[in-house]
């Protein structure tokens, strides 16, 4: 009868309650920090096969070069990045796989990758070899890989090994061209490009973003949040504009 | 509260939370974003804090709701006291992606944030059934 248990078993309840919480609170402590961990860690890849979000997230979209997306898009959207840099790679897994479906698949953008390698030589190792790809029309495949299994700068991860692995997952590229390529002269004249690019628009960080009318000027484009919802707003005004 | 109020309590609500969990794993799934009167939701839902260890935290709050759902149906002491604890884990869990929406995204789910409260709800009448089974 409610409130009449006898002392025992009421004193077994209270040690089978303090046993619960005790271990509620571990496992809800053990969730917190598992999920404070990967959201702290920007330089681990995602664990989602890059194989498959490749082929997911390009297939049936043009490439030129370094520009995804339809050449005549309204829109041109302008990023500059470094391959090593844990804010692009962030961008790259998180916000980017929105905004090509919600924007380039459809014809209105297009996206201009703008390489840079301000972060050490691990960085023109990677950036080359996506511009020796973009010579195959395959830039934006091998970018996507790359940022799938980003390493801690410098840290020796941009391997051949890896180019190559990477690279083999790309449809249509061959790896061994593109290999070949990224120490040529057209790679290096892109590099310097893309260098004095930067510094006449004044970048000073990555990623940085410009969007504007295709043809037209563009304007830088400030970001709270590495997230396609943060980008929304400048696409649509230029896509209205 | 009586245990038969504190039982429906923790139905009404799992089953409200199960709606909402259930809704934003298939967007998840779907690779959409959720209907949303901020564009807060879509910051959620596309953050690294979103799922956990590679599960979606929506799907593991639909297996939660579902949990309790179906624990307001038993009335052994053990499935009471086991309903809460995953109760507690849920409510703490909660309370600290709240936090996660507030200060380190901030951006706030509007769906997430009824899941919370809907959470900590669950867990009074879990807590409460507790109490009514141990006395």
């Amino acid at each position: 009868v409610r409130g009449y248990l006898d002392p025992v078993k009421r004193r077994s309840g209270t040690v089978l309650v303090a046993v619960v919480v005790a271990v509620a609170v571990l496992v809800a402590g053990a969730f917190v920090a598992v999920s404070a961990v990967q959201g702290d860690s920007s330089t681990k890849a995602r664990p989602t096969s890059p194989t498959s979000a490749q082929k997911s997230l390009f297939a049936g979209i043009q490439q030129h070069g370094i520009v995804l997306g339809s050449p005549n898009a309204p829109v041109t959207l302008v990023e500059f990045a470094d391959l090593q840099c844990p804010y692009c790679g962030e961008f790259a897994r998180n916000a980017l796989p929105q905004i090509v479906q919600d924007y380039v698949r459809s014809g209105r953008v297009k996206v201009a990758f703008q390489g840079l390698a301000f972060l050490g030589p691990q960085s023109q190792t990677a950036l080359r070899a996506v511009l020796a790809a973009g010579g195959q029309n395959r830039a934006w495949d091998l970018l996507d890989g790359l940022y799938a299994r980003q390493g801690a700068e410098n840290s020796g991860w941009v391997t051949q090994k890896l180019l190559r692995e990477v690279g083999g997952a790309a449809p249509g590229l061959n790896v061994t061209q593109m290999l070949r390529q990224s120490d040529s002269t057209s790679v290096t004249r892109q590099l310097r490009d893309a260098e004095r690019s930067a510094s006449q628009a004044g970048v000073d960080g990555t990623p940085t973003f410009f969007v504007g009318r295709s043809g037209g000027p563009l304007q830088r484009v400030a970001l709270t949040t590495l997230t396609a919802a943060a980008l929304r707003p400048a696409l649509d005004a230029a896509l209205q504009g | 509260l009586s245990d038969r109020a504190a039982r429906s309590l923790l139905a009404a609500g799992a089953l409200a939370g199960l709606t909402i969990a259930s809704y934003l794993t298939i967007v998840h799934f779907q690779g959409g974003v959720p209907v949303c009167a901020t564009n807060g939701c879509e910051i959620v839902q596309q953050s690294r804090y979103a799922a956990l260890v590679g599960v979606p935290v929506a799907l593991l709050g639909t297996f939660t709701f579902g949990v309790l759902l179906l624990s307001s149906a038993l009335r052994k002491p053990i499935a009471v006291v086991g309903a809460a604890g995953l109760a507690l884990v849920a409510v703490l869990f909660a309370g600290y992606l709240v936090y996660v929406q507030l200060v380190v995204l901030d951006a706030v789910c509007m769906w997430c944030v009824a899941s919370d409260a809907l959470t900590a709800v669950v867990a009074a009448a879990a807590w409460l059934r507790v109490r009514h089974a141990l006395t």
